[in-house]
């Protein structure tokens, strides 16, 4: 059914009668009406990505090069390509709010000021590096240089990262499985936490990346020494945030939970962990943090292998586009692994916010 | 009616705490006897620190006694059972659990959901919070969320319900609704009901048996019988009559 405010509802309206009025109905009828000025306006920003990329390419096609440029056209397809991207996204949302669903594009609008934004950067970057050289190259290689070096050596770059997102998942998820038993005992049992608790406050202010050294010269592999270190970092931030959480539980849950008939067990299971599940999830969120930090390091000092070595190499070899192209891999693995974290956690966590059905 | 009658018997039931700032110890109950059976409504009121809630945790079995038995026909009672099924003044439904779960919580507990949840549905309906079956706790108010504490302590239809102050932090008119809401299902089942509450009203107007209580030690002073049919009229002379005579023995009282 569509959600749209139709005539016959407007005057059902006016008599009083609301009973069949959804959500985001309601929330249409009660927001300021715009007027047509700031409706012009708003299609205005949302077009603006697109006017922000065109000048971008302008900026790259006409202003002349300060240093010589292979490839050219790279750099242009990658312009076009997230225009393009936007386009149907733009698309998308427009179809959405004639089919009645407003939310889409709303969310479009807000984000369109940075997309261009982003594009106005690109433009920028150009200009300092190829055009005015003011970043000379090639130490700070102009994006056309960096995409095309990122294509050709894809083969080198693509097993880097397989090996770094191996390292770091393998490290992660035993610090995390970890640490969430170490956590969860320590919280609900008095015992654990008296042994466990010295060896928290003894080795947690200390920072990961000060065992690289001894591990390096202790461990038998490197690729091992590398997953202790980034699980180690995770089994602190892990262990200390579910032991919080759990120890925080309110005791009339139990007490509660009790007189239902819970088990000991079910206790643990069926009642602390999940009142203590943000607090958990915020320590996973924390050790994935301190994970990507500590494998950087990691691979940058003694790691054969992996995004992070593959940079210092690039360094040594001069290859500076290499080393910029390995950065920005860098930057898009973890984003996406941030925002997977973030979803999974809003997903586990829906109770938590108020209203939403 | 309910199938099964019981009896709950407290036998010189004395319980201690030990305060926490200092060496010194507490004595919430001293040496309490009583005797309580299906079929009652006990309305327990007297002044704070008189060991009234101290009494619903013992029966509850959240916590021990430091002398004495309590037993129910008979057996001791040494753990929470959901037998036993007891309200609080905070809802403390599990905020992560829909509403329907939190009913549930009992069966799921012990692994009765499957092939019962027609009964969580109709005490759904009892309620009239069948459009909020998949909301989380959060969303409800006060009252909602009181049936709600109410439901998931009856799923099990336990043969002695212990209410501990189930209506303190609710409003005057959801209050008195809910007086009448609770009446109703006891009325039905016929359990042993036994009621914690502040309100001298509410514990004349609820209970078949109102237990008047004093502190410095805990112990019982009265132990009046309402000898009137329900639904009770609050401003009839016999109500005002047991009102006054609870006071009294209260030190409210205001005329003789």
């Amino acid at each position: 059914m569509s959600e749209k405010i139709t005539k016959d509802m407007k005057n059902n309206m006016e008599k009083g009668q609301l009973q069949n009025l959804t959500r985001q109905q309601l929330k249409e009828l009660e927001e300021k009406k715009k007027t047509g000025w700031q409706k012009a306006l708003d299609w205005l920003i949302m077009i603006l990505p697109f006017a922000c990329g065109l000048a971008a390419m302008l900026e790259y096609w006409m202003i002349p090069n300060g240093s010589p440029n292979d490839a050219p056209y790279t750099y242009v397809w990658f312009l076009v390509v997230l225009m393009g991207a936007y386009l149907v996204y733009f698309v998308y949302s427009a179809a959405k709010k004639a089919g009645g669903d407003k939310t889409v594009l709303d969310m479009l609008r807000y984000r369109a000021p940075l997309l261009s934004a982003l594009f106005l950067l690109l433009a920028g970057y150009d200009y300092l590096t190829l055009k005015a050289g003011i970043l000379t190259q090639p130490f700070v290689p102009c994006m056309n240089y960096i995409i095309n070096i990122a294509w050709i050596d894809r083969a080198r770059l693509i097993e880097c990262t397989l090996h770094t997102l191996r390292l770091l998942f393998l490290g992660y998820f035993i610090g995390v499985a970890l640490g969430l038993v170490t956590g969860i005992t320590c919280g609900y049992s008095e015992k654990v936490r008296y042994w466990v608790n010295p060896v928290i406050k003894f080795l947690g202010p200390i920072p990961t990346s000060t065992w690289i050294p001894i591990v390096m010269v202790v461990a038998t592999s490197l690729f091992k020494g590398a997953v202790f270190i980034i699980a180690l970092g995770s089994w602190f931030a892990v262990t200390v945030a579910s032991m919080t959480g759990i120890s925080n539980v309110d005791k009339d849950f139990f007490e509660a939970a009790r007189t239902l008939g819970a088990s000991s067990r079910q206790l643990v299971f069926r009642v602390a962990i999940p009142h203590a599940m943000p607090s958990i999830l915020q320590g996973c969120t924390q050790a994935m943090s301190s994970a990507c930090v500590a494998i950087m390091i990691a691979e940058m000092m003694g790691v054969k292998a992996g995004l992070g070595w593959y940079m210092n190499w690039a360094k040594s070899w001069a290859a500076y586009d290499k080393m910029f192209a390995a950065l920005f891999v860098i930057c898009f693995i973890f984003t996406v692994v941030t925002k997977a974290l973030d979803l999974i956690k809003r997903k586990v966590l829906r109770w938590q916010n108020g209203v939403v059905k | 009616m309910s199938e099964k009658q019981v009896s709950l018997v407290l036998e010189n039931v004395s319980k201690s705490f030990a305060k926490v700032e200092n060496d010194e110890v507490t004595h919430a109950l001293n040496a309490i006897d009583m005797s309580l059976r299906s079929g009652e409504f006990v309305s327990l009121v007297g002044p704070s620190g008189c060991g009234k809630s101290t009494i619903l945790r013992l029966v509850a079995g959240l916590i021990m006694p430091t002398t004495g038995k309590i037993t129910v026909d008979g057996k001791e009672i040494t753990e929470p059972s959901p037998e036993r099924g007891m309200m609080f003044q905070k809802s403390t439904l599990f905020p992560w659990l829909t509403v329907e779960k939190n009913i549930a919580f009992s069966l799921m507990m012990q692994g009765k959901y499957k092939g019962n949840e027609k009964r969580v549905a109709h005490m759904l309906k009892v309620i009239g919070l069948e459009s909020f079956r998949d909301d989380y706790p959060g969303q409800l108010s006060g009252g909602m969320a009181q049936r709600v504490a109410l439901m998931r302590s009856l799923i099990n239809e336990p043969d002695i319900l212990l209410l501990d102050e189930p209506l303190g932090a609710l409003d005057a008119f959801t209050r008195m609704n809910m007086q009448d809401e609770i009446l109703k299902i006891w009325q039905q089942k016929g359990q042993l009901a036994l009621m914690v509450t502040h309100d001298v009203d509410e514990a004349v107007y609820m209970g078949t048996r109102v237990i008047v209580m004093d502190s410095n030690p805990g112990r019982v002073v009265a132990d009046i019988k309402i000898e009137e049919g329900y639904p009770r009229d609050r401003s009839s002379a016999a109500f005002v009559e047991y009102r006054n005579e609870i006071l009294n023995r209260l030190h409210f009282g205001g005329k003789k």
